[in-house]
């Protein structure tokens, strides 16, 4: 009897889940906050940070400062294919994790943010 | 017979509501979150740093210098796309596999752009188009 239920519980699912379409792409590195967090203004060096985090995948000037941009990108895109109807949506998102040195190679300011922590599968388009 | 038309009346309209849907893709495409106005309405230029600009908004897509300071961008997109094909309405009826698409994509880009000076303080901000956010509609014309 609890086979039968279990064969029934998986047919629906499959009946539910059918013509849906899910797809991820990330570029780049994760950048892990533990780590982000490891790195102190005033006291860390730019030889430990590229220990931490690697080298970075942009070098910019700002001031006569370095400026180390590391970005990673994830891209989640749900699609509800209903033959007569179909609906796509894809979400990107991007981590970004700026390093400010000063002139002596210390860090001066860190500023990051992680958006794709809350990036989910969403099928329907409308709306937000 | 009478019996016949109720269960055939309520068929028809859930055929004529589904017929205009068929042959129907929707499809949207957005690139981090996008801003207005009213979410950036805490800028105070003069006052607001960026570090507080990053602690509302996040870290920006890019930085980069400028004459005066620092210029902190933040990138966002939406984008719609919506097609219609009423090739789907003549189907039943021929042996060929006929095609009428109507098809319409919008794209709103846009950027947002923090001026700072060299100490942080933002000193101007704006977008770069205004771009309101276009609509769900396949009529090209």
């Amino acid at each position: 009897m609890k086979v039968a239920h279990y064969f029934l519980g998986f047919v629906i699912a499959g009946l539910l889940l059918q013509g849906c379409a899910f797809s991820r792409g990330t570029l780049g590195d994760d950048v892990k906050t533990e780590v982000v967090t490891a790195i102190q203004k005033g006291t860390t060096t730019k030889t430990e940070v590229v220990n931490l985090l690697g080298a970075p995948d942009r070098l910019l000037q700002l001031n006569g400062r370095d400026v180390f941009h590391y970005y990673r990108y994830d891209a989640k895109a749900g699609s509800l294919l209903l033959i007569l109807l179909n609906f796509t949506r894809l979400s990107v998102k991007s981590d970004d994790v700026f390093i400010i040195l000063n002139r002596e190679g210390i860090v001066e300011e860190v500023i990051s943010s992680k958006r794709t922590d809350n990036l989910g599968f969403r099928f329907w388009p409308f709306g937000e | 017979m009478k019996d016949v038309r109720k269960k055939t009346i309520p068929l028809l309209v859930a055929v004529m509501v589904c017929l205009p849907f068929m042959g129907c893709n929707v499809a949207r495409v957005t690139l981090n979150t996008t801003l207005t106005p009213e979410s950036v309405a805490f800028i105070v230029p003069g006052k607001t740093t960026l570090s507080d600009v990053v602690t509302k908004l996040g870290a920006p897509d890019t930085i980069t210098d400028a004459d005066s300071g620092v210029v902190a961008t933040y990138r966002f997109l939406d984008m719609k796309y919506s097609r219609v094909n009423l090739g789907w309405l003549a189907k039943p009826w021929t042996p060929v596999d006929p095609d009428l698409i109507f098809s319409r994509t919008g794209l709103g880009v846009d950027e947002f752009q923090v001026f700072c000076n060299p100490n942080w303080v933002v000193v101007q901000q704006g977008f770069q188009r205004s771009v309101t956010r276009p609509p769900f509609h396949p009529y090209p014309f």
